[in-house]
């Protein structure tokens, strides 16, 4: 989750020499002590480096095997898999399928509302705010993050929920003919629209954040020469920002859209949940579950079957983040010839650290 | 799991022990044969050493509160009850060996009692019902504060058949008194839980005709259905919805209000003695074959007298009937003893709003215990 922040800060580091710092460093200090630092330095950030490759594995092979018994196994015939929470499915893939729906589908739905808030905001702190107020705004942004995602499960039950059943109902009302719209409106609030809602608050801090340096670092001369043309304010951010940071952009959000993708509590706290493949936004009983929150909610009365079988969906999880991130990495590697020239300079960065 | 004691504290806990097993009934355990002389009041003072548990969240304030009673005379004695673990993942932990005890919604199943033998020893393990109370029917509508409603009623409400208050069938169990129209939501558990399986235990046991599933701890009506997260999701939403008809806990309802359930012709408020009338009258042994096992089936067609509350919940305490560690069997004969004394229901009752178990089921548990080492 960490690597795109990197796209950020190290576009940021970018005038300055990577390799110059650790050159000096060796011109300095000759002694034998300073070397011995400087291994133990090495040795250090590699065996961190290192760890996190064995941690990661480690967490695949632990889902790997985990989850094969509950994969493997025969839904039909098998007493365990056919009574409390995995009943009614004729194999994993029918019981995983509409969770990784639903997963995809609530993410969805908080990138959709959250993402072209959080751009604007972004905008707001690096481009129209007075520098104070940017400064200000940017800290209580940031200061988001921070709420844990309990409270903002119940911040969405105390007052999303009831705030958006007006809208729900006039949704449902007079656009109920979209599938979107449709069925039987909720009148407790515990729709997959108020989890999105939320969803697309808690991802807003990320998107904001990182999309904000990137656009600050917009070269000074760009946005000049486009005001010097004699574009308006706007004119100039579409001209000169926003293909400079497009990339960014693509990575903030596909990084919001990771952190939605395994978000728990807030969506096991306000959706009201089924297994099924669904579109509809505003009904109580047609909400696509999402695999986080069904494994949170499912797993303490689980059988030892049953649990395999939610750690194979957690698995599945696992690998849509997985996908996500890789597809981040080969956009911002696609986009724009600022950020392929990013991405070269950076990579070899990586190796060496 | 760790357990840190001295061999003093050990020393201390066996003397304690002694004195427990001598309050049995039965004194066959080779700690209850030293001491014949039974005490009115146990003393727990010489209790030392740790308990680890865990699993139903259903039995957890009442586990808090035993906890907080015993460790009051006995000053030694750490209990951790883990409630994050639920049902599932309390009999999980205890087959693999790291917990003395589990709480549980519901017996261990023969698979599961094949599993324990692997930490118990040929022995096996025995289910003893310890937690008492009952499943509440809590409704939020405009205008009713006394509602009544029969079994059948209540099945087809849960059912999606009625869905509507104004209907007949809930006027006709409101003695003719009619409520205003309006969509009922019915609101059940998101989650795998213990409730859901009483409650669908006593659907299924009264109502097969308008309740075409299988009893279950995971809420099986599909279509436009509230499911929330927890006990609480359900009873918050209760509250926050007009119009809402939910099950939940009766000791977790707060001041949401709970409909009288039909018995017969009359109908019934639930009550501590109700539920454990209930008990009496309708829990039959059905044990899982190790001896002095106290699994009980609720054979709901039993319940007929307006003083049973008709939606019983009971929860177990599941343990083995030998310890590797005799130290360890006493602390959890210690512990269970106190929970099935009289003064241990008491505790629960009060502090944690459940029902009491009636006189008999206790000697039972207590039967069993001593032969626990």
């Amino acid at each position: 989750m960490t690597d795109s922040t990197t796209v950020a800060t190290s576009s940021a580091s970018e005038g300055a020499p990577g390799p110059a710092p650790r050159q000096g460093g060796r011109a300095l200090t000759g002694k034998g002590s300073g070397r011995a630092g400087d291994k133990v330095f090495l040795g250090l950030s590699s065996g961190s480096a290192w760890l996190i490759m064995v941690i990661l594995a480690g967490v695949a092979i632990f889902l790997i095997i985990r989850s094969l018994p509950g994969i493997a196994a025969n839904w039909e015939t098998s007493s365990e898999l056919n009574s409390g929470p995995t009943a009614g499915f004729a194999n994993f893939w029918a019981y995983a399928g509409p969770l990784l729906w639903g997963t995809i589908w609530a993410a969805f739905i908080a990138l959709i509302l959250g993402t072209p808030v959080a751009i604007g905001i972004a905008l707001f702190i690096s481009h129209y705010a007075p520098r104070r107020l940017a400064g200000a705004l940017g800290y209580l942004v940031d200061l988001l993050a921070a709420v844990p995602s309990v409270v903002f499960g119940l911040w969405g039950i105390i007052v999303i929920r009831p705030f958006l059943l007006p809208l729900e109902e006039f949704l449902n009302t007079y656009l109920g003919w979209l599938p979107f719209f449709s069925g039987t409106v909720s009148r407790s609030g515990s729709t997959i629209l108020a989890g999105g809602v939320v969803l697309a608050v808690m991802i807003l801090p990320i998107i904001t954040s990182i999309t904000r340096e990137i656009f600050l670092q917009t070269p000074r001369l760009h946005e000049e020469a486009a005001l010097a043309l004699g574009a308006t304010r706007w004119e100039m951010i579409k001209l000169s920002v926003f293909p400079y940071a497009r990339s960014g952009m693509v990575s903030a959000t596909l990084l919001g859209l990771g952190r939605a993708l395994g978000e728990t509590m807030a969506i096991a706290l306000i959706i009201s949940p089924s297994i099924l493949f669904s579109l509809t936004l505003v009904t109580e009983g047609e909400n696509s579950q999402t695999i986080a929150a069904n494994i949170a909610t499912n797993f303490p009365i689980a059988t030892d079957l049953q649990r395999s079988a939610l750690t194979g969906t957690g698995l599945m999880l696992f690998v849509v983040s997985f996908a996500v991130n890789f597809i981040a990495r080969w956009i911002v590697a696609r986009t724009g010839p600022g950020a392929t020239r990013k991405t070269r300079t950076r990579t070899p960065k990586a190796k060496t650290a | 799991m760790k357990l840190t004691r001295s061999g003093s504290i050990a020393a201390i806990a066996l003397v304690g022990a002694v004195a427990l097993a001598g309050c049995a009934t039965s004194g066959d355990s080779n700690a209850g044969s030293d001491s014949s002389k039974s005490a009115e009041a146990t003393d727990y003072s010489k209790l030392a050493g740790t308990l680890t548990a865990g699993g139903s969240s259903a039995q957890a304030n009442a586990q808090q509160a035993w906890t907080t009673a015993i460790t009051a005379q006995a000053k030694g004695l750490t209990i951790n009850y883990d409630k994050s673990q639920g049902s599932g993942g309390g009999v999980t932990n205890f087959t693999a060996g790291s917990y003395d005890f589990a709480g549980s919604d519901s017996p261990l199943k023969p698979e599961q009692t094949t599993a324990a033998e692997a930490v118990c020893g040929a022995d096996g393990a025995v289910n003893l019902p310890i937690y008492l109370d009952g499943v509440a029917v809590i409704y939020n509508v405009e205008g009713a504060s006394d509602l009544k409603l029969s079994g059948e009623t209540i099945a087809k409400i849960f059912n999606l058949q009625i869905t509507d208050w104004s209907d007949a069938a809930i006027t006709k169990d409101n003695g003719g008194k009619a409520l205003a129209a309006g969509p009922i939501t019915t609101v059940a558990r998101s989650d795998g839980s213990g409730t859901t399986q009483n409650f669908t235990n006593y659907l299924v046991g009264t109502q097969k005709a308008n309740w075409p599933y299988e009893a279950s701890n995971a809420w099986p009506v599909a279509g436009n259905v509230s499911k929330q997260q927890g006990g609480s999701g359900v009873v918050n939403t209760v509250k926050a919805t007009a119009g809402a008809i939910g099950y939940a806990d009766h000791s977790a309802i707060g001041d949401v209000k709970a409909a009288e359930i039909g018995v017969g012709s009359d109908f019934v408020k639930f009550s501590s003695e109700g539920a454990a009338k209930a008990f009496e009258v309708a829990a039959e042994l059905k044990s899982n074959g190790v001896e002095g096992d106290l699994s009980q089936s609720i054979d709901y067609s039993k319940i007929t007298t307006a003083d049973a509350y008709p939606i019983p919940l009971l929860s177990y305490a599941i343990t083995c009937k030998t310890f590797k560690d005799s130290k360890q069997a006493d602390l959890v004969k210690g512990y269970l003893g106190f929970i099935a004394s009289e003064t241990g229901q008491k505790v629960a009752e009060k502090n944690a709003g459940s029902a009491a178990l009636p006189a008999s089921i206790l000697t039972e548990i207590n039967k069993t215990l001593s032969t626990i080492k």
